[in-house]
C-alpha cells in the first residue's frame, strides 16, 4: 500500500468517512469565506448535511472578475504570499490569491496526482509548460519537487533545447501539452533522435488543453510511452484537480480537497452522477480565497463505480465541452470542441477550420470548412475526396450528424492564432 | 519528362483568370489549360512552356500548387489520330487518370498530354510502340 499511494488514508478513505470529511471542511471553508467582501452576508453560518450545499448560490467566472482585485481574499493580506492571474483575454482578469498553505497543499495534490501515475522521486521531470502567470508550470513543478523527482524547470518552446536536455539529463517524465508533444515529435526526427529507442522516457503528463483518446494513443506509440490525461483550472488553484489513475478510464478529483457537483447548465439543477452536465467545484482547503459552488464551464459526467487502482474518489470523464459554447443542431447537443478534437487528429488538417451552422430549407446544417494547404495537396482528386469522406465519417460517429465538409482555399479562413472564432452560427441571421 | 503544375481553386469567380493572370504577368506561355470541376472547388491543370517558374509563381502568389509529370504524346492533327494512342494506351492495358490535348499548327501537329499513375512504364511502352514523347525542353521550345 505505501508504494501504490502518495498519501493512502486519504486516497483510499470510504465514502462515509470521505463525506464526513467534506463537510467539516465545507463548514471551514464557509466560515473562512463568509470574511471575504464577496461572500460577506450570502452564506449561512453552517450547513448540517453535505447535500445543503444546494441552498449555497454559485459563484461564477463574472462574480471572479466583478471582485477585482480582491473581493474574495479572506484572510489579511500579510498572510498572502502568491497570486496567479489569467490573461484575460476577453474582459477582467481572474486572480487567485494564495497563502503558504495553500501553496503547500496544492503542491501536495499535485504531488499525489503525479505519484498515481507511477512517478516516483528517481524520474527526471521535465516540465515543458509555461511559468509565470499561468498555473500549469508552476503547479506541476511544485508538485514534483515535493514528489522528490529531479525537476528540470524547462518550461514551453525552443525544441531543439527540449530535446538537448532530455538527451543530456536523460529526462523520464514530461509535462506538455498534447499538441506541443506531436510537434516536438517532428522536430525529434528532424534531429535524427529516436525518443523511443534512445531515451529512457516513461511517461507523459498531458494538460492544457482538449485532445482525444486518438491523439493520447498516438503520442504514447511515438515515444513509447504513458500518457495521462489531468484535469485543472486556475480557479481550482491550478493542476492537481483531477488526475488519471494507471488504468486510465477517467480522472479522480480529489475530492477530500474540492467538493464536486454536476449541474444542468441551463436551470443550475444537481444531476446525478453519470449524467453529463457542468462541473460545478467547492475549494474545501483553501485559505486565501476559498471559492462556493464554482460554476467552471466544463461538461464532463461523473463515474462513481469503484476503480480497480482501490482509490475512493470518483472519476470524471474527458471534458465534452464547455457550457457556453454548447450548440443544438437538429435536436442533438454538440460542443465545438467534439469536432476539434476530432480534426486535431488529422494531421492534414491542424487548426484550419472554421465550423458553420445555418438553415437551409428549415433543416440545420452543420458546414465544416477545411484549407487545403500545400501538406494537404498532390494533386489529385482521390485524395482530397478520400480526405473529405474521412472526416465525414469520423464526424459522424462522434456526434451523429452528418456534416458537410467543404474544402476551401489556403489563407480563405480566418487565422488560427489565438482565440479565433471558429464557430458561426448563422441561424437567425434571416 | 513533360510536367504540368495543379492549382486547388475554390470555385468561385475569377479564380482562373486569378491563375492565368498570375502566369502571364509572368510572361509564361500557357500550351493547355484544363479543369476538373468537382463542385465547390476546382483543380486547375496548367502545361506552361517552363513549369519550374510556373509553380513558383503560383506559390508565391499563396496558391496550393502541385507538380505532376505527365506525358505529351505528339499527333498528327487528324481524324483517327486520338483514337490511334488510346486504342494503344487500351491494349497495353495503361489506365489513364487524366487526358486533354492541345493543337500545335492547325492541319498539322498536336499534342495528347496524358496522366497516368505509373509514368516510367507507360512512357517506355509508348516509346516502344513509335510514339514520340516530349521531353521537357521540346516542351518548352514547342
Ligand atoms: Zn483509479
Amino acid at each position: 500500500m505505501k508504494d501504490t499511494y502518495w498519501e493512502g488514508e486519504t486516497e483510499t478513505m470510504d465514502r462515509r468517512a470521505l463525506q464526513a470529511l467534506q463537510l467539516h471542511r465545507l463548514n471551514e471553508t464557509i466560515a473562512s469565506a463568509r470574511n471575504s467582501d464577496f461572500y460577506r452576508g450570502k452564506l449561512p453560518v453552517r450547513v448540517e448535511r453535505l447535500e445543503e450545499i444546494e441552498t449555497l448560490p454559485f459563484t461564477t467566472k463574472q462574480d471572479l472578475r466583478d471582485s477585482f482585485p480582491a473581493g474574495m481574499v479572506a484572510v489579511p493580506k500579510e498572510d498572502l504570499v502568491r497570486l496567479h492571474s489569467s490573461s484575460g483575454t476577453t474582459g477582467r482578469a481572474t486572480v487567485v490569491y494564495h497563502t503558504k498553505r495553500d501553496i503547500d497543499v496544492w503542491a501536495d495534490l499535485c504531488a499525489r496526482s503525479m505519484y498515481m501515475t507511477g512517478m516516483r522521486n528517481t524520474d527526471v521531470f521535465q516540465n515543458m509548460m509555461g511559468y509565470g502567470l499561468f498555473t500549469g508550470g508552476l503547479g506541476l513543478h511544485y508538485g514534483a519537487e515535493r514528489l522528490g523527482a529531479l525537476t528540470i524547470p524547462a518550461s514551453s518552446g525552443n525544441s531543439k533545447r527540449q530535446i538537448r536536455l532530455m538527451c543530456d539529463f536523460h529526462t523520464t517524465a514530461f509535462h506538455i501539452t498534447p499538441s506541443y508533444a506531436l510537434h516536438l515529435y517532428g522536430v525529434f526526427c528532424e534531429e535524427g533522435v529516436d525518443p523511443k529507442r534512445d531515451l529512457p522516457l516513461r511517461i507523459a503528463l498531458l494538460g492544457a488543453e482538449p485532445y482525444s483518446e486518438g491523439t493520447r494513443r498516438k503520442i504514447e506509440k511515438l515515444y513509447g510511452i504513458d500518457a495521462f490525461n489531468s484535469y485543472g483550472l486556475s480557479e481550482m488553484s491550478g493542476p492537481g484537480v483531477a488526475f488519471e489513475c494507471t488504468y486510465k478510464e477517467g480522472m479522480h478529483v480529489w475530492e477530500d480537497a474540492f467538493l464536486l457537483e454536476v449541474i444542468d447548465p441551463k436551470t443550475g439543477t444537481p444531476l446525478t452522477d453519470g449524467d453529463e452536465g457542468e462541473l460545478v467545484f467547492t475549494t474545501l482547503r483553501r485559505e486565501g480565497m476559498p471559492l462556493i459552488r464554482y460554476r467552471t464551464g466544463d461538461i464532463a459526467s461523473v463515474n462513481r463505480k469503484g476503480c480497480p487502482c482501490g482509490r475512493t474518489h470518483r472519476r470524471i470523464s474527458r471534458i465534452k465541452g464547455r457550457s457556453d459554447d454548447m450548440l443544438i443542431i437538429k435536436g442533438v447537443n454538440i460542443y465545438p470542441m467534439q469536432i476539434e478534437k476530432i480534426l486535431m487528429d488529422i494531421p492534414e488538417v491542424g487548426n484550419n477550420y472554421l465550423i458553420e451552422i445555418d438553415t437551409v430549407d428549415y433543416l440545420d446544417t452543420l458546414v465544416v470548412k477545411i484549407e487545403v494547404g500545400q501538406k494537404t495537396f498532390h494533386g489529385t482528386i482521390s485524395e482530397l475526396e478520400g480526405l473529405k469522406r474521412r472526416i465525414t465519417d469520423l464526424l459522424r460517429t462522434e456526434i451523429l450528424i452528418h456534416p458537410k465538409v467543404v474544402l476551401v482555399e489556403h489563407g480563405s479562413l480566418p487565422p488560427s492564432e489565438g482565440k479565433a472564432v471558429r464557430v458561426i452560427d448563422r441561424r437567425g441571421e434571416k | 519528362m513533360a510536367s504540368q503544375v495543379t492549382v486547388f481553386v475554390e470555385n468561385r469567380p475569377g479564380r482562373i483568370s486569378k491563375v492565368t493572370r498570375v502566369l502571364a504577368d509572368n510572361e509564361l506561355n500557357i500550351r493547355a489549360i484544363t479543369i476538373s470541376d468537382m463542385g465547390e472547388y476546382g483543380l486547375i491543370n496548367v502545361v506552361t512552356n517552363d513549369p519550374d517558374r510556373a509553380e513558383e509563381v503560383l506559390r508565391k502568389e499563396g496558391l496550393t500548387v502541385s507538380r505532376k509529370y505527365v506525358i505529351g504524346v505528339m499527333m498528327e492533327d487528324k481524324p483517327g489520330s486520338l483514337a490511334d494512342i488510346a486504342e494503344f494506351l487500351h491494349k497495353k492495358e495503361i489506365n489513364v487518370a487524366n487526358a486533354y490535348g492541345f493543337i500545335l499548327k492547325e492541319g498539322a501537329r498536336a499534342v495528347l498530354i496524358i496522366e497516368v499513375d505509373d509514368f516510367t512504364h507507360a512512357e517506355r511502352v509508348l516509346k516502344k510502340g513509335g510514339f514520340h514523347t516530349l521531353t521537357k525542353e521540346e516542351l518548352e521550345n514547342l
